[in-house]
């Protein structure tokens, strides 16, 4: 069990150290940090104008949104880069668990979307005036947590498909996208048609997004708690699904011998 | 003459390139729907139904501006990856001119956002195109297309003096949106970001375009969005000329 653990905690840990091959800490803070400051500001001042929601609306459903960032890319390059770099076939060579291989790259991933949607919190209440119970701040903490691990599985689900499909990266960018418009964090859930709500129910963020409205409106950790297990039920979800997609799709692109295939 | 055919070739041949990549086009197409679809429905919640082609158009701008900022922004560094900068170079023209056609393709592909959301529009949510100055509006996309390729000479110079450039491309997308009016009316953002609106083409090209579509001034917008956009092509123009005998002269031209 301490060797699983150690394969999940340090693999992910390495592995997360050779994204910075290639980025570098200002690409870093200016497109994980900085850029969901600006998606906040822009939606934040759109319904303003149009008078659908209030600042905290906007500040604490973008805050969690912005976890989904670097969770759904983490997740995604965390299979789609290893065939991007020729390693995929060496990770697929190792006589250890690949599931847990590839669920521990998520975990660094959800820490820097913990991180981020803390950041954008912090940055979006101070420029907008949001004032938020403190007692309510653990149990936020809590729930940008979930958030982020649920997103990062849901990143890791997009990734699965990277060792079928070669353009990845096109899921991976329309499904940002869409969390934006599904998950309710912009466009009140009542204001959307029955179809995409129910959609919504099923993508991460979106009942973390509810839970955390409910924190920050001081109506206490029992009123958040349901939307807060309805995430943990969404991310657990998807780390299934990834764990079957990626069993199932390495065992074909052995078959297929398509492993490599770019 | 022969600069406006070479000039008109070359981006013809870098948009038939660009509409090549499905990475392109689905970004380019399904990407700019979606947060069109947002804001349909955020004009719908705010009780502004009657503001739809305002919130398609302003999408489609959206799109135009991403794809300006991605697509110019690493236009060197794509050239470079392909293997063709020293090519591109080697011409016996200077290097803005050669460079200009890939951003002006960057623009012309933003086009397909603005062509995929009014589509949409009309097709899926039933949003009538009672454009205010329909003729003006098919003058006023093509002007902001060239000015937002112009604009995009200078990011791509700009870029290609920064190393981490890729930071900044990814953080300018929303401000510039925001700050130039695209789906957000400039009245409602603080009075500080006025000036900053004010020298950015992307505002006037933005209001040229809204204006042709909703009523309003198309003119002056548009022929202040090019006359910024030419200034930007001019300053890009040098800074490039300046990269490209640096690069020459310290043999770093295909090092990234």
């Amino acid at each position: 069990m301490t060797a699983l653990f150690r394969l999940i905690g340090t693999g992910g840990v390495i592995a997360y150290r050779a994204l910075f091959n290639w980025t570098t800490p200002a690409m870093f803070i200016g497109s994980l940090l900085v850029g969901p400051i600006f998606q906040l500001l822009f939606f934040a001042y759109l319904g303003r104008q149009l008078g659908v929601a209030d600042d905290r609306f906007y500040i604490v459903g973008n805050a969690v949104l912005a976890a989904s960032l670097s969770c759904v890319f983490g997740g995604t390059m965390a299979v789609a880069n290893e065939r991007r770099f020729g390693t995929l076939g060496h990770v697929l060579l190792s006589p250890r668990s690949r599931t847990a291989v590839f669920l521990g790259r998520v975990l660094p991933y959800a820490g820097n979307g913990l991180l981020i949607a803390v950041s954008t919190l912090t940055v979006g209440s101070l420029l907008l005036g949001l004032r938020m119970p403190p007692d309510a701040l653990p149990a936020l903490l809590a729930t940008l947590a979930v958030a982020s691990l649920s997103c990062g599985f849901f990143g890791l689900t997009l990734g699965a498909l990277g060792l079928r499909f070669r353009d990845v990266w096109v899921v991976s960018n329309v499904s940002v996208a869409l969390l934006l418009l599904l998950t309710g964090v912009n466009v009140p859930a009542a204001g959307l048609p029955g179809w995409m709500r129910a959609v919504g129910q099923a993508l991460p963020i979106t009942h973390a997004a509810a839970a955390a409205r409910q924190l920050v409106a001081g109506k206490g950790f029992a009123a958040a708690a349901p939307a807060l297990a309805a995430e943990v039920a969404v991310g657990f979800g998807y780390a299934l699904l990834a764990a079957t997609l990626l069993k199932l799709f390495e065992a074909e692109s052995r078959r297929r011998a398509s492993l490599d295939t770019m | 003459m022969k600069l406006l055919r070479m000039i008109g070739v070359g981006a013809l041949l870098h948009t038939k390139q660009l509409s090549r990549s499905p990475f392109e086009i689905a970004t380019a197409l399904i990407v700019p729907v979606v947060q069109a679809t947002l804001a349909v429905y955020l004009f719908r919640a705010g009780g502004e139904p009657g503001r739809l082609l305002e919130a398609a158009v302003g999408a489609g701008l959206m799109g135009v501006w991403s794809s300006v900022l991605f697509g110019s922004g690493g236009a060197i560094q794509n050239q470079r990856w392909q293997g063709t900068l020293e090519m591109i170079m080697l011409a016996p023209r200077p290097p803005a001119l050669m460079i200009l056609p890939i951003t002006l393709a960057t623009a012309v592909t933003g086009t397909y956002a603005m062509l995929a959301t009014l589509l949409w529009g009309r097709l899926l949510y039933g949003v009538p195109l009672d454009f205010a100055h329909p003729l003006l509006f098919l003058l006023a996309v093509p002007g902001c297309v060239l000015g937002l390729g112009m604009f995009g000479l200078l990011l791509a110079a700009t870029f290609v003096l920064m190393r981490n450039a890729n930071a900044l491309t990814n953080t300018l997308e929303y401000p510039i949106w925001l700050v130039s009016g695209m789906l957000v009316p400039l009245t409602v953002l603080p009075g500080w970001t006025g000036p900053i609106a004010a020298a950015l083409p992307t505002t006037w090209g933005a209001r040229a375009v809204h204006e042709a579509a909703s009523g309003g001034p198309v003119w002056p917008s548009l022929g202040i969005c090019l006359a910024i956009s030419l200034g930007c092509l001019i300053t890009g123009a040098l800074m490039m000329t300046y990269v490209e005998r640096r690069a020459r002269a310290a043999a770093t031209l295909a090092l990234a």
